[in-house]
């Protein structure tokens, strides 16, 4: 289990990330999401055993990442955003080298070498150089590369950034296969609809402060509660009836927003609860709007990330 | 288990055109060298100077390769870190469990290993001078040794200023401009720190003859035994003893008394503390640049 508590980093006078709390259980698709700038690398890169926090401290089964550095590398597979590669090897070559600056055995390495290469669909590369490969190749390679001790902590920083669409599916494919593999998985990613979708759970920092952590589904619920009203005006009552339908709606005190999403359909935030929202539907009523529709709008994992960051 | 950073560095480097090109060109300059003065010891038909060709070849040769190996290391060198970290490779290699003093020894060993394949490369080129005589295979086996220790204080000197520099570029002129300054740094002393004292003693026949080995070393100053250049003149005056006759004719006043203190202090013995002392500095050299890497890894 990956345990966060209080994680403080600054540079210089800039507090890059706020008290991060986190824990995330065995065997989980940890998504972390945030706009640029969010912390979420300064984290990875603090988890990898890359930078030491300003405070604060972070746990695998137990071993302080901070303290335990060359016990915590053993447990810790990190890839990062941006990375290089070396010339002049071959795909075998590479994590034959990788596997040796872990310092596993001779036997261990051909094996867990060839069922990696296999993992990641690359076992017919093993002699091919990798300055050859293409990126996606090379980014599949990577992950190989960081699975070469078998840590129990994976940390994908943006795995599929820059890959063409096949290769994303392909990426997904081998994440999923990781997490039956009992993998504890932490991915960042800007592509939100694919996390929402491969994810157990969840965080979301904003500005270095954590905004939310949890499971997808309790994310969605917890922002339902906060979505817009969508009102939609039978089309054959005409222009008139939308604009007098908005008058009324502006001259109601808890609506704060007002949008015409299109030329019948209103989309409306409010501030309140259920009752606020049952006292609006009953002036519509009793004005004889010709209201046919009144539903929450729905929520994808874009929209509430959208939300939750314009708050922080 | 071998230093991977040391073997798989050397597997990309050797597989590389430019490495070839490195060792074809170093042992074609020493052979031309070589021929040349050859071809002089051939042109002489008395044949009376041939027991003076032969330690002459042998010490433009050792001086030849201790020159190029002052411009080959610090561009052999420059990319062991900056190159690693314009690559973005240095982050995937310190989240292993390989250290920051075997990262730095791994380098510094495999740049060696290239300065020795041409240093190692060079001695038949250097028996030549066996041919014209004057000169034993024990001596150019010394000379390969000390040649070796210089060339690993030079890789040490190079992945310094690599782990301090992040671009290759500014690595590889920083470590010119270092070395450089080892070398003016080292003779400092015998510029400016010169004891009168040695000039009294070599012009008194008495006192000079009464000095022991020991008490000639301890009247040289310390930190000129740090200054490759000396060691490499000290092996080849302790090995040939042609020096002191060139200066002697040439009237070199301090660097002819400092020579003759040198003489009595036994040269193959500075050139031994000599090669000791940079070996020694390359290892210090090495916990220095761990040091940087181990701080960069933790405290970015």
């Amino acid at each position: 289990m990956l345990k966060i508590e209080k994680l403080c980093k600054n540079y210089g006078k800039f507090p890059a990330l706020k008290e991060l709390s986190l824990e995330i259980p065995d065997g989980q698709l940890h998504g972390f999401v945030g706009p640029n700038g969010a912390g979420k690398t300064t984290t990875m890169r603090i988890l990898a055993t890359l930078m030491a926090p300003t405070s604060g401290a972070a746990w695998v089964d137990g071993t302080n990442l901070i303290r335990e550095g060359q016990k915590a590398r053993k447990l810790v597979g990190y890839m990062p955003d941006f990375f290089g590669v070396y010339d002049n090897l071959t795909c075998n070559e590479y994590l034959d080298f990788y596997a040796r600056c872990y310092r596993i055995g001779a036997a261990e390495r051909k094996r867990m070498g060839a069922q990696l290469l296999e993992l990641v669909q690359l076992q017919e590369k093993g002699n091919e150089y990798v300055n050859a490969l293409s990126r996606g190749m090379k980014q599949r390679l990577c992950l190989a590369r960081s699975l070469i001790h078998d840590p129990k902590l994976l940390i994908l920083d943006e795995p599929a950034s820059g890959m063409d669409p096949r290769a994303r599916a392909e990426m997904k494919g081998i994440l999923r296969t990781l997490r039956e593999m009992g993998k504890t998985v932490l991915i960042s990613s800007h592509i939100l609809p694919e996390l929402s979708e491969m994810c157990d759970s969840l965080t979301i920092l904003d500005h270095g402060e954590l905004v939310f952590s949890g499971s997808v589904e309790g994310l969605s619920e917890r922002m339902n509660g906060n979505a817009p009203l969508d009102i939609r005006l039978a089309e054959n009552a005409g222009g008139e009836a939308v604009e007098e339908t908005v008058r009324c709606l502006r001259e109601l005190p808890y609506i704060t927003e007002i949008l015409q999403e299109e030329p019948f359909l209103l989309r409306v935030r409010l501030e309140g609860g259920e009752d606020v929202c049952m006292a609006m539907m009953r002036e519509l009523v009793t004005r004889n709007l010709p209201v046919c529709d009144f539903h929450r709008a729905p929520m994808n994992l874009e929209k509430v990330f959208m939300e939750v960051t314009q708050d922080a | 288990m071998l230093n991977p950073i040391l073997s798989f560095s050397a597997i990309r480097r050797m597989r590389t055109f430019r490495t070839m090109l490195i060792v074809i060109a170093y042992e074609a300059a020493l052979l031309v060298l070589a021929m040349a003065i050859m071809g002089g010891f051939l042109k002489d038909e008395l044949y009376l100077n041939a027991m003076e060709r032969g330690p002459l070849c042998y010490a433009v040769m050792l001086g030849a390769q201790f020159v190029m190996l002052f411009l080959i290391a610090p561009a052999m060198t420059s990319g062991a870190i900056a190159g690693e970290r314009e690559r973005q490779t240095l982050d995937l290699l310190l989240v292993t469990n390989t250290g920051s003093f075997r990262i730095v020894t791994g380098k510094i060993l495999e740049s060696f290993a290239l300065l020795a394949l041409l240093i190692i490369c060079a001695m038949p080129a250097e028996c030549l001078c066996l041919m014209m005589g004057g000169v034993t295979v024990l001596q150019i086996l010394t000379g390969t040794l000390f040649l070796l220790s210089v060339a690993l204080a030079c890789s040490a000197v190079g992945v310094l200023c690599s782990s301090l520099c992040r671009s290759t570029v500014v690595s590889g002129v920083m470590s010119y401009i270092v070395l450089l300054g080892i070398g003016v740094v080292t003779t400092l002393p015998f510029l400016f720190g010169y004891s009168q004292k040695i000039t009294d003693v070599v012009y008194d026949a008495a006192k000079y003859a009464e000095l022991t080995p020991a008490g000639a070393r301890a009247m040289i100053p310390k930190l000129l035994y740090l200054n490759p250049g000396f060691g490499l003149l000290s092996l080849v005056q302790g090995q040939l003893h042609v020096l002191t006759d060139y200066m002697t004719g040439h009237g070199w006043g301090r660097i002819y008394c400092t020579w003759l203190m040198m003489d009595r202090a036994d040269c193959r013995i500075i050139a031994v503390i000599c090669a000791g002392g940079l070996v020694l500095v390359s290892a210090a050299l090495a916990g220095v640049a761990a040091l940087l890497i181990r701080k960069s890894r933790r405290k970015e």
